[in-house]
């Protein structure tokens, strides 16, 4: 009783794995259609093996209901990460369902480099709030355009909390060069006093008082 | 001629700062921490060879790699181990989550706590020594110490269990006593006894392979490592945690982490001394 050894070496497993069902492209591909959600979970995870499944898994996840299975086939999507899944992801931008949508967006911010293709069409939309879960993906997009994109929509999109949620983008990520396009905002806006809090926070947040070295 | 002007970071700057770092590790500084703060951003401003703040907060904001925040965060935190860090974990841990984990245990079964990183081993002795001191039942069950961090440099210090003043400065003089003896160079050498009650393994969390074979833990101690990953790592990590518990299991995260800041997996478990985190049962 009490503490127990069971190795005396640093690199063996301490346990051996036993899976009970082969993990074969085919066989993860109907096990994510399984009505146990932990076998759909494992087989979401496991595909990331087959970066070819991309679209059944994007598929899936517009559809699934478990939070489990959804967080799974999109810790295996940000994995595969390609163009496939950003083409297949940002529709799903469109969807009721809150959280897959902040599913969707937390996915796309951490793939940059495959979404900066989409950005300026998504940027420019009929649908105000598809512009602005698009401006929540850029809230954590490590992609330098972020700062002339977001301007962009300060410059010309006329729907008033598209270009607020920009402004709050803005003062963390803008520089000096966006000040001029951010004071002309609240004008544009009849000098909405919101807009106008919005605008004069972002502008002291981006001029700061940081002396040269 | 005059010396460049020392930087400085302003209030808004501050501010902005304090946002950002708070999104990307949860960890939120106050007021009171400016000079902290500030002191250390002015030194990776001067060693990126940025100007000023607003270019090296750009860089830290848009760099791919994410190296640079990766050092900010270990300037800006204590990153250290010593014995008995943040002891209400383990207080929790004997007073509170043991005896909500054993009434679903089956007869025989052994009870699995796994700590990761164990880095240089203070975490899992501290853990086998609180078992040992502080749970009545620990003779009634058999319980597994699993600890692994992916250096296997500071896994054999783990083994070797030989400690400074600093490492030991937090334990109570009777427990020193009674599980080390010191070497002649004033080292603390902890017991055999407790050397070998502890499996030490070489893992990387984020390596879905490796990760296989580390499943029906009860309770894992990973304190303090989420916080350096990135976002999509920190994701992974989480969902390697998730399948390494039993259903019920229990993961304990450092103090300025926070689960549910990454995942939704997880479920908030509030005991009177301590906050953890606890996998659904069903």
């Amino acid at each position: 009783m009490s503490l127990i050894k069971k190795s005396q070496d640093i690199s063996p497993p301490v346990l051996e794995e036993n899976r009970r069902t082969p993990r074969d492209r085919a066989g993860l591909l109907s096990q994510l259609e399984n009505d146990a959600p932990d076998i759909r979970r494992w087989a979401a995870l496991d595909l990331v093996e087959f970066p070819d499944t991309a679209e059944v898994l994007c598929a899936q996840l517009a559809q699934e209901t478990q939070t489990p299975v959804r967080e799974a086939l999109l810790t295996t999507l940000i994995k595969i990460g390609n163009p496939i899944v950003v083409n297949r992801l940002i529709p799903l931008l469109r969807s009721e369902d809150a959280a897959l949508r902040n599913l969707v967006i937390e996915a796309l911010q951490q793939l940059p480099e495959a979404v900066a293709p989409h950005m300026k069409e998504m940027l420019r939309d009929p649908d105000a709030d598809y512009r602005i879960f698009s401006i929540n993906v850029l809230d954590n997009l490590k992609h330098p355009q972020a700062p002339a994109w977001l301007q962009e929509v300060v410059e010309k999109d006329d729907n008033i909390n598209v270009c607020a949620a920009a402004v709050e983008v803005l003062a963390e990520v803008g520089s000096a060069e966006v000040i001029p396009a951010l004071s002309t905002l609240p004008e544009r806006f009849d000098n909405d006093p919101f807009m106008e809090f919005c605008v004069q926070t972002a502008i002291r947040r981006i001029q700061g008082n940081g002396n040269r070295i | 001629m005059n010396s460049p002007a020392a930087p400085t970071i302003s209030e808004e700057e501050f501010q902005k700062f304090r946002d950002f770092f708070y999104r990307k590790t949860g960890i939120y500084f106050e007021e009171n921490k400016r000079y902290f703060v500030d002191k250390r951003l002015i030194e990776r401003i001067k060693a990126t060879d940025n100007e000023t703040f607003r270019n090296y907060f750009v860089m830290l904001r848009f760099e791919t790699s994410g190296k640079e925040l990766q050092q900010l965060i270990n300037l800006m935190t204590v990153n250290e181990t010593y014995f008995f860090r943040e002891e209400y974990q383990f207080t929790c841990l004997v007073k509170s989550v043991l005896a909500d984990i054993l009434p679903r245990k089956r007869c025989g079964e052994p009870i699995r706590i796994w700590s990761i990183p164990s880095s240089s081993g203070e975490e899992p002795y501290s853990l086998a020594i609180y078992l040992l001191e502080y749970w009545p039942q620990v003779n009634a069950y058999d319980i597994e110490l699993i600890a692994s961090d992916i250096d296997t440099e500071i896994l054999k210090k783990a083994r070797q269990g030989r400690y400074d003043q600093r490492s030991i400065s937090h334990l109570p003089a009777h427990l020193l006593h009674k599980h080390f003896t010191t070497t002649a160079n004033g080292a603390y050498q902890i017991s055999d006894d407790l050397r070998n009650s502890i499996d030490f393994t070489q893992v990387n969390i984020t390596d879905l392979n490796q990760m296989r074979i580390y499943r029906n833990f009860d309770v894992v101690f990973c304190r303090n490592l989420l916080i350096y990953f990135d976002d999509t790592s920190r994701r992974i990590a989480a969902e390697a945690l998730f399948n390494a518990l039993r259903p019920g299991g229990f993961i304990c995260l450092g103090h300025s982490e926070s689960m549910s800041r990454i995942t939704p997996l997880f479920k908030i478990r509030k005991f009177p001394e301590a906050i953890i985190y606890q996998k659904p049962l069903r």
